[in-house]
């Protein structure tokens, strides 16, 4: 550590120059990594935040609750087998709704989310009071609706439809499919998203899905059981999210990228560099030293300077966090900072050992008879 | 019990087809306190022959015994901790660390070996003073005139407290009134410490401070009587 630092402040430029680039590439690992978690908080915050472990959809559905449709009366027969705690239906249903308490009418899509009041699929509110089993005309909100003005007590006009809800009460952090969740009866739902005759394919009582707790559940066993449904886990539901998977893919496969460039960057720069101290490492292996002592050099400077980059690069990720517009889905996760920053010491560190299997090449030999 | 012995040794380059014998039936001794001076023609093997000597090479024939210990018995990976404490090298070329200053130069040697305590401190800067760089302390490679830099590596070459000297040409660099001090510092710290030292040359004039001459013509080495006597 002693001679990395020393050669570390002898060199300044060079490796302020180095280090500049791999902070440059960190502030842009932990901006895509605020950005791929806002973005899947907006697709999928609702799902995730539900206290579930399984969820049954319509067979063929492939996990998505837009194209699933099954009949409440599964519920029932769900809470019988073995190693479900319990079972809960929901829908959802994407629309335009108008505020007409307010005098702008302005328009804002949310998700309604049909739940059964007092189930552990309501979220906790955090305002007003929560849903009421013969209420139907009430809702609870997410409160990103709050900073368009809607309050406890606004009236809401379903556009297209003669359906109104009044608020009571609020939610927070939930968003379903991008958008801010309102969570309605399953009945005051079923209203809205089956209102033309036919749509609900004849099923009694339906739903979109329903969400188990039990951690023992045997989903091959259950799908095995019950003939028209498909059972998964509560993370490939969350995949099943229209755009969610498209969306996290493409993020994670740009932070692939950024690790992997970092890596390379760093792994180049201080591979060029032993190339050009071959002569210098050789005459301290003449001296004595061994491969483990000229090694750790180099390794140590590597992450140093990651580190230290690293660090500046979380700093000014919270700098920009503050001038981000507050429309965008930016939302740093402070164990997902935490778990990129390890990712990029890690990898950058991995890519100094292309140096480490130079030195260990390096003959002393190189020292002995040389005129410079 | 002599420091180093070169029993029968002899190097022989293979390149493809052709065959380089370096060195040709190589033996001699090294006693403690003896400052001994090889000096041949470019080419005639003397870098090969301290090579050897420092266990940076292998021979392809004979034996070297450093300290008693036989350095073929000893395991490659060993052979840099073999270096490490009882190999002193001064080479053509100072061959400083560029980013150190000169009494970080020579505690590195120490840092390879472990730790750098107190005493190592003050023996590097008694190492220093004996060799006229006690105001260069701090100095960085870059900032040290040619003889001076020659002298910091000297002073690297005895910080580990070696048993033998090893020094390939040291004077290369030099004008030969820095040329004439170096070797002299060489022949006072080799008196001083009693150690064996063993120099390679090929400019005739820096004998008169060795106890030996040794003269390297094509791979064979011999004893020099005229330069040996004059003494
Ligand atoms: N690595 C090597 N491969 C092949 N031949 C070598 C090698 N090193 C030295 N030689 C040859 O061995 C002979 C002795 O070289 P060297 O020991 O360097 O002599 P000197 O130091 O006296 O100039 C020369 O003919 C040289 O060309
Ligand atoms: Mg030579």
């Amino acid at each position: 550590m002693y001679l990395a630092i020393k050669e570390l402040k002898h060199s300044k430029l060079r490796f302020l120059l180095i280090g500049a680039i791999t902070v440059l590439i960190a502030w842009l690992v932990f901006i895509l990594c605020g950005l791929g978690n806002g973005l899947t908080t907006l697709s999928a915050a609702t799902l995730k935040n539900m206290d579930a472990d399984y969820v049954a959809f319509e067979e063929g559905s492939r996990a998505s609750m837009s194209r699933s449709v099954i009949s409440e009366t599964l519920v029932d027969d769900l809470k019988q087998q073995s190693g479900v705690e319990d079972a809960s239906p929901v829908g959802a249903t994407s629309l335009t709704v108008i505020n007409e308490s307010s005098s702008d009418n302005e328009k804002v899509d949310v998700s309604i989310i049909g739940v059964i009041p007092g189930s552990f699929l309501e979220p906790e509110i955090v305002e007003g009071k929560p849903l009421q089993k013969d209420q139907p005309l009430e809702v609870i909100a997410n409160d990103s609706l709050k900073k368009k003005g809607y309050e406890v007590g606004d009236t809401l006009k379903i556009e297209g439809s003669l359906e109104k809800m009044k608020i009571v009460g609020f939610v927070t952090n939930e968003t379903y499919n991008h958008l801010p969740a309102i969570f309605t009866t399953l009945d005051k739902w079923r209203s809205i998203q089956f209102a033309a005759p036919g749509s609900n394919k004849g099923v009694e009582k339906p739903v979109n899905a329903i969400v188990m707790q039990g951690e023992n559940i045997n989903a091959e066993k259950l799908n095995k059981e019950f003939d028209n449904i498909e059972v998964v886990t509560k993370a490939k539901a969350i995949q099943g999210v229209p755009g969610y998977k498209e969306e996290n893919g493409t993020i994670m496969m740009m932070l692939t990228f950024l690790l992997v460039i970092s890596a390379f960057v760093l792994g180049v720069f201080f591979y060029v560099l032993t190339l050009q101290k071959s002569n210098q490492f050789g005459v301290l292996k003449a001296i004595g030293a061994s491969n483990r002592f000229l090694a750790k050099i180099i390794v140590s400077q590597v992450f140093l300077l990651s580190l230290t980059s690293v660090i500046i690069g979380i700093l000014l990720t919270y700098v920009t966090a503050l001038i981000l517009p507050d429309e965008m889905p930016f939302a740093l996760d402070v164990k997902l900072v935490i778990l990129y920053s390890i990712l990029l010491i890690l990898i950058s560190t991995l890519g100094s050992l292309a140096s480490v299997r130079r030195i260990v090449k390096i003959d002393p030999l190189l020292a002995i008879g040389r005129v410079e | 019990m002599p420091v180093l012995e070169f029993k029968n040794v002899s190097k022989i380059y293979k390149q493809g087809e052709n065959e380089v014998q370096a060195l040709n039936d190589v033996s001699l001794t090294v006693e403690q306190g003896e400052f001994i001076a090889v000096i041949g023609p470019s080419g005639s093997g003397k870098s090969t022959f301290l090579s050897i000597a420092g266990a940076l090479l292998n021979p392809t024939q004979g034996e070297v015994i450093l300290n008693g210990k036989n350095l073929h018995e000893i395991k490659p990976k060993d052979l840099a901790k073999v270096r490490l404490h009882e190999i002193g090298f001064i080479l053509q070329t100072s061959n400083l660390v560029p980013y150190l200053n000169v009494l970080d130069q020579l505690l590195v040697v120490k840092r390879m070996a472990g730790k750098v305590t107190k005493e190592d401190k003050q023996y590097a800067i008694q190492l220093l003073q004996e060799l006229g760089l006690g105001e260069k302390l701090k100095k960085f490679p870059e900032q040290l005139s040619g003889g001076e830099r020659q002298r910091t590596a000297i002073a690297r070459a005895f910080m580990n407290n070696p048993s033998i000297i090893l020094a390939d040409e040291p004077t290369a660099s030099l004008d030969s009134k820095r040329a004439f001090e170096v070797v002299q510092l060489i022949a006072k710290e080799t008196k001083l410490r009693n150690k064996a030292a063993i120099m390679v040359t090929h400019d005739e004039r820096m004998l008169e401070y060795c106890d030996k001459v040794y003269r390297m013509e094509d791979g064979r080495l011999s004893l020099d009587e005229t330069s040996t006597h004059k003494k």
